[in-house]
């Protein structure tokens, strides 16, 4: 005797049977389960939520930056205008922005080849900057902090550069002395230790963002590296 | 109503997607609140409100203040416009110094040069419109003189003075100019 012979012949008398398909099942509820699925949707979310968060502050990149060749500035960080990214990097770091009366500050992680900067490498910086005033150049590590170095002094500034005829301008940045415009570098970093440049120009034309489109910054070129 | 596993996952997974995002906003957000030191907080270690402190020069793991330039020297002063407006005046024999102010969120408010202050001196009075409008009926003689930044409301803040330092020969002189520099009320 088949299976299909016992049922009864009425037609709701099948509510339950597999063969239906499975959104015209009733639902059963399973309590522990419900449970369980939503703590894990609620503790993946936050997991995400506060690692993303993280991720992008611990980076210290403001998300509106401008951008020539391997220099980033962020001329809305630290006004009433900036994105919420920036204002939180900036008041967790408690950094007192470069005003856009005073200046603007460019900084670079990266070589012009886009590989990240190493104070172990020796660099060479060369072209022009923006017209500015006065400009300073300075080296610090991955995490923003001024490093020593041999001679004891970090920065080099526009007034005492060396310049070819044509007002552009060559420095070397390495951890030993060159010859010409020497920016030392920390003298006893190691690779992990990171490095960024500083470029400061002060009371500079190009204190807005939109200004900054055509005008040319130096290049970074990577020279050699232990 | 029974749902797929399929289509129950993917219910999952947006729901993790919106949660995290929303998660995700309220953490940035919440972080300015939540700092321990903000540079309002930092200027404060250096001195009494409203005079100018000089900051110790900033050398490599000595930095007063996060994010320096190494090739100036700094002072600051901090005030509340409720207490009363506020007078800088600063006589700085460097080629070039600069002045911002800031509210007690970091933010920027007002920042001008050797430049753009349009003399050697810097004298500029901080003030709410309505100490303004006190100060209008029996003005001082060199109201027409100071630079004069009014705010909506009584603002706490801090100013940042930042003179170069063309050589260190010179750096006796900028230290007492910023030392002498005033910041107080009229």
């Amino acid at each position: 005797m088949s299976d299909a012979s016992l049922r009864p012949v009425h037609g709701e008398a099948d509510w339950y049977d597999d063969r239906l398909p499975r959104v015209l099942r009733s639902y059963r509820s399973n309590p522990l389960r419900t449970l369980a699925a939503v703590t894990l949707v609620v503790v993946l979310a936050a997991l995400i939520g506060i690692s993303s968060a993280y991720l992008i502050i611990e980076r210290e990149q403001p998300l509106d930056a401008v951008t020539i060749g391997p220099w980033h500035a962020y001329p809305k960080a630290g006004t009433a205008e900036a994105d919420p990214y920036s204002v939180a990097i900036y008041t967790r770091g408690a950094v007192i922005p470069l005003a856009s009366g005073e200046g603007l500050a460019l900084v670079a992680r990266e070589d012009s080849a886009g590989h990240k900067l190493d104070p172990t490498c020796i660099y060479r910086i060369a072209g022009q900057t923006p017209s500015a005033r006065l400009w300073t150049l300075t080296a610090v590590d991955g995490r923003g902090h001024l490093t020593r170095t041999l001679p004891g002094r970090v920065n080099l500034a526009s007034n005492t550069l060396l310049r070819r005829a044509d007002g552009t301008f060559e420095i070397t940045a390495a951890r030993q002395p060159h010859s010409g415009n020497w920016l030392p570098l920390a003298a006893d970093a190691k690779a992990g230790d990171g490095l960024r440049f500083v470029l400061r120009l002060y009371d500079a034309p190009v204190t807005t963002g939109a200004a900054l489109g055509g005008v040319s910054m130096p290049i970074i070129d990577r020279q050699g590296c232990p | 109503m029974t749902l797929s596993p399929r289509f129950s996952l993917t219910v999952g997974l947006l729901a993790t997607a919106c949660l995290a995002a929303i998660i995700h906003i309220l953490v940035v957000l919440s972080i300015p609140r939540n700092v321990q030191h903000s540079a309002f907080d930092n200027v404060a270690a250096y001195g009494p409100d409203r005079r100018f402190n000089l900051l110790p020069d900033v050398r490599p793991g000595e930095e007063a203040l996060p994010d320096l330039d190494p090739a100036m020297k700094h002072s600051t002063c901090r005030f509340q416009l409720a207490d009363g407006p506020v007078l800088f005046d600063a006589s700085i024999p460097v080629p070039f110094w600069s002045i911002g102010l800031f509210n007690s969120a970091g933010e920027a408010v007002y920042s001008l040069n050797n430049r753009t202050a349009g003399a050697e001196r810097l004298s500029m009075l901080v003030l709410t419109t309505r100490q303004l409008a006190i100060l209008r009926e029996n003005p001082p003689e060199n109201l027409e003189n100071l630079i004069v930044i009014e705010t909506e409301n009584p603002m706490s803040g801090f100013a940042l003075l930042r003179a170069y330092v063309p050589h260190p020969s010179k750096a006796d002189a900028i230290d007492r100019a910023l030392k002498a520099a005033s910041c107080t009320g009229i």
